[in-house]
């Protein structure tokens, strides 16, 4: 498998995130009535580092390896790209596969901890074609979560919005929970009443899922790594905090603005 | 049967589902997906399910089966419009590069590839490499090559970025600096001032931040620097006899020079106003932020390959422009944009103190200004307006405002260079405009001004700022710096000459070669675009060197 190839790697993932290099800077002080640079350059060590963030953008090389490698001979760098011109009578505008979705909370420690993923990554890990075969694992070490928080990430007067994901978070606790051995599940959201008329019944129900009206305020790791996730969030007006092993946010889906510009200019809506 | 055709856009889960329904209903379904593959398995979000019942999965067998769709994923909607009725697409197939009737799914190009990326089908959650088949179930295989990374598409003059960002990582900075003076003759320069959009491109800002590429530039200059070597840029055996003359010593008019005698071009003089080569990397930005050693040295490098600058002479006036026209074989101008615009408000032509930015700078930078006495106000929002005060500040004025009329989001000027204005002690004054300039005896005493609000967005998108009745309010202020726009100054042209000119007064060029509707005259920089930044004048004095290389060689 693919992960057997560790040292062909470009560039190993490890430093992921770490922030850029800042420029070294002579004090303001300094500065005031003379033309002095201000900005002093990166030593050496630091120039090497910031180099080595460079991701090489992982694109094909052109290397030709898998050209190489391919006994069928399937693989060609010459086959062109394909150009059509095309008339229809009707044009039906769909979401597609865009799965961009408007920014949250960063508080929650999305991008800063590798167990904090959206909930479009745990479609994708649920998934039985998904990067894990459908098991349900922490991206930060592999291991098997024991407590899972599925928490709102845009807390706004979006009903619409607040109901598919309270249904979407019920969903994939549900999908997890049968998954996996010994889990606690808690979705922790602002409840809106058409949920609360309609599902939240039968979703209380569901053993293994704790429900709570609330409000995810922040994500915090005590010390190192390995320390479980802190979630801190408002209850029934209290601030409260738990530990979990994995946090799943919800996120609110953003249609693209190419889409926008497309379905304006069409005059069509999106379905 | 009906004969309907349909496009269908995106081949998710409604895109899949809606173009199996028109097709059962007997329609021509054409569905036109980005991904290389029609996707869509997805969790409910309508209803709440059971564990078996865990995805939504149309039926992709049906789809790729059936006679009345044709699938084109890996797909690019180019141009589409409405044209009486119907709709015309234009529409662009990638190359999967992989011929799917041979692979035999052995997965050998998956083992050797190098290349080992996030998964953006999983949405990162795992990686996979440039040879991809997407899915199980569903999958093509696919390369996914591009012409260019994206900080190398992004930047104007194309730079290898991720070769020279590679080189320095593996410790070989003269390795790196050969590397970016392949396309790139002012490393030094552009690596301290370069307001860098390959990295508000950069692909690791989604993981972290963007790579600091410009000073990774600006690094490997300075370890040549550190090291005393005295680098020799090459020029071929095979001469050219043409004589070449070039308006201007700026950013677009020295890489002209240069690409062009790298191309064996021995007779080039550059023809440059001032008493300093440059333009306005020397009159424009402060010596704090590039040191004028070190842009000279740069700039000697260039005329150590046969390139000649007379200064002191201003074309129009010390020479004239049909005498250059007649003398020599090709022309550039790239003469920039050094005109510093007015404000239009009463007071502005009656009092001594008040002066533009760009004479403001390029006499700072000559030397040339009296002592800072008072206080300075600037106004305008742009680089030039944060050089201006920062320069002022460094002059020793007691106080310096910088006067804006919308807010800080909307500033023109890079947010690292309003920040270390703000962090120097300018006073930065948002949601005013000037209305008077106020003086006594011939001199400016200082400035009425009116806050603003924002109103309606404008053309530029921007929100229009809008007076506050009755809001004025007073600044004593000894010196103003307006710094609204820069214009070019085309009077150095004969009268009646035949350019065609934008109506912003600047020169039309075919964008790849640089020449203008003159034959023989070529330009690019700010004199075409109007105040832009070095790195883009760099690559128009790239284009045209190319553009001057083809119509001598074609004469």
């Amino acid at each position: 498998m693919i992960y057997e190839k560790e040292t062909r790697y470009i560039i190993p993932f490890g430093d992921v995130p770490s922030p850029r290099a800042e420029m070294p800077e002579i004090s303001v002080d300094e500065r005031r009535e003379n033309f002095t640079e201000a900005e002093t350059g990166f030593p050496e060590d630091m120039a090497i580092h910031e180099a080595k963030r460079c991701l090489g953008c992982r694109r094909c090389l052109g290397c030709a390896l898998c050209w190489a490698e391919c006994k069928p001979e399937a693989i060609d760098f010459d086959i062109p790209d394909q150009e059509l011109e095309l008339e229809f009578d009707e044009v039906i505008i769909t979401k597609g596969q865009n799965n961009a979705f408007y920014s949250f909370n960063p508080q929650l420690g999305y991008g800063k901890y590798a167990d904090v993923i959206t909930d479009l990554q745990f479609e994708r890990m649920l998934s039985p074609t998904g990067p894990f075969n459908g098991m349900v694992v922490s991206p930060l070490d592999g291991e098997i979560p024991g407590r899972i928080a599925v928490v709102q990430g845009n807390i706004d007067n979006d009903e619409a919005h607040l109901l598919s994901s309270l249904i979407l978070g019920v969903n994939q606790s549900v999908i997890a929970l049968d998954k996996t051995k010994d889990l606690e599940m808690v979705l922790i959201s602002p409840l809106c009443q058409s949920f609360q008329e309609k599902f939240f019944a039968e979703a209380e129900k569901i053993p293994g899922l704790q429900i709570i009206a609330g409000s995810p305020e922040s994500v915090e790791k005590e010390r190192d790594a390995k320390e479980p996730l802190l979630l801190k969030y408002s209850a029934n007006g209290e601030d409260k905090q738990k530990a979990f092993d994995l946090i799943v946010i919800l996120t609110k889906p953003k249609i693209s603005p190419e889409l926008e510009s497309l379905s304006k200019k069409l005059k069509q809506d999106i379905i | 049967m009906s004969d309907k055709t349909v496009l269908i856009v995106g081949g998710g889960l409604d895109g899949v589902r809606t173009a199996l329904e028109q097709a059962e209903a007997g329609a021509q379904v054409t569905i036109v997906e980005k991904f290389p593959t029609l996707g869509a398995e997805r969790i409910p979000s309508d209803r709440l399910i059971r564990p078996e019942q865990a995805f939504m999965n149309p039926d992709l067998d049906k789809v790729r089966g059936h006679n009345n769709i044709r699938i084109l994923t890996y797909s690019d909607i180019k141009k589409i419009n409405r044209d009486n009725g119907n709709i015309r697409a234009h529409i662009l197939k990638h190359s999967l590069r992989v011929d799917n009737s041979k692979c035999n799914d052995c997965k050998a190009c998956i083992q050797v590839c190098p290349v080992n990326m996030f998964d953006d089908f999983d949405e990162g959650l795992g990686f996979r490499t440039a040879v991809d088949f997407c899915n199980i179930t569903t999958g093509e295989y696919n390369i996914y090559k591009e012409d260019m990374p994206v900080c190398q598409e992004t930047c104007p003059v194309n730079l290898d970025i991720r070769s020279y960002v590679g080189l320095i990582a593996d410790g070989k900075h003269l390795e790196s600096l050969a590397k970016i003076r392949e396309r790139l003759p002012l490393p030094g320069s552009i690596g301290r001032i370069c307001p860098h959009p390959c990295e508000t491109a950069c692909n690791r800002q989604y993981l972290d931040e963007p790579i600091s590429i410009c000073f990774l530039k600006r690094f490997v200059a300075d370890v040549e620097l550190d090291q005393g070597i005295e680098p020799v840029y090459e020029t071929p055996e095979q001469k050219y006899p043409e004589k070449i003359a070039i308006i201007g010593a700026g950013p677009a008019g020295l890489t002209c020079a240069h690409d062009l005698a790298r191309l064996g071009y021995e007779h080039i003089k550059i023809f440059e106003a001032l008493p300093v080569p440059g333009g306005y990397l020397w009159v424009g930005i402060p010596e704090y932020r590039l040191p004028k050693k070190l842009l000279q040295r740069e700039v000697d490098l260039i005329c150590n390959m046969g390139v000649e600058i007379q200064y002191n002479t201003r074309i129009g006036k010390d020479v004239a422009f049909e005498d250059l026209k007649n003398d020599y074989d090709a022309l550039f101008i790239g003469a920039g944009c050094h005109t510093g615009l007015k404000l239009r408000v009463p007071g502005e032509d009656d009092y001594e103190g008040i002066v533009d930015c760009v004479t403001f700078l390029r006499e700072q930078a000559l030397g040339n200004l009296p002592k800072a006495k008072g206080k300075l106000i600037v106004i305008g929002g742009g680089n030039a307006a944060i050089d201006s005060a920062r320069v002022g500040w460094r002059m020793g004025f007691d106080e310096v405002y910088i006067l804006y009329r919308r807010t800080k989001k909307e500033m023109p000027a890079n947010s690292w260079e309003i920040d270390a204005a703000e962090h120097e002690g300018v006073i930065l004054q948002y949601l005013a405009a000037p209305v008077e300039i106020l003086g006594e005896n011939g001199k400016v005493t200082g400035m009425k001004c009116i806050k603003m609000e924002l109103g309606e967005p404008d053309a530029s998108g921007r929100r229009r700022p809008v007076p506050i009745e009755g809001s004025e309010y007073i600044i004593n202020a000894e010196t103003i710096v307006p710094a609204i726009s820069q214009g070019a100054d085309l009077s150095f042209l004969s009268q009646g000459h035949n350019f065609e000119l934008s109506r912003w007064n600047t020169f039309e060029i075919d964008e790849e070669t640089g020449a203008t509707n003159v034959p023989g005259v070529f330009a690019g920089g700010d004199v075409v675009t109007g105040p832009d930044i070095a790195i883009r004048a760099i690559a128009a004095g790239k284009h045209a060197a190319v553009g001057i290389h083809e119509y001598l060689r074609s004469k």
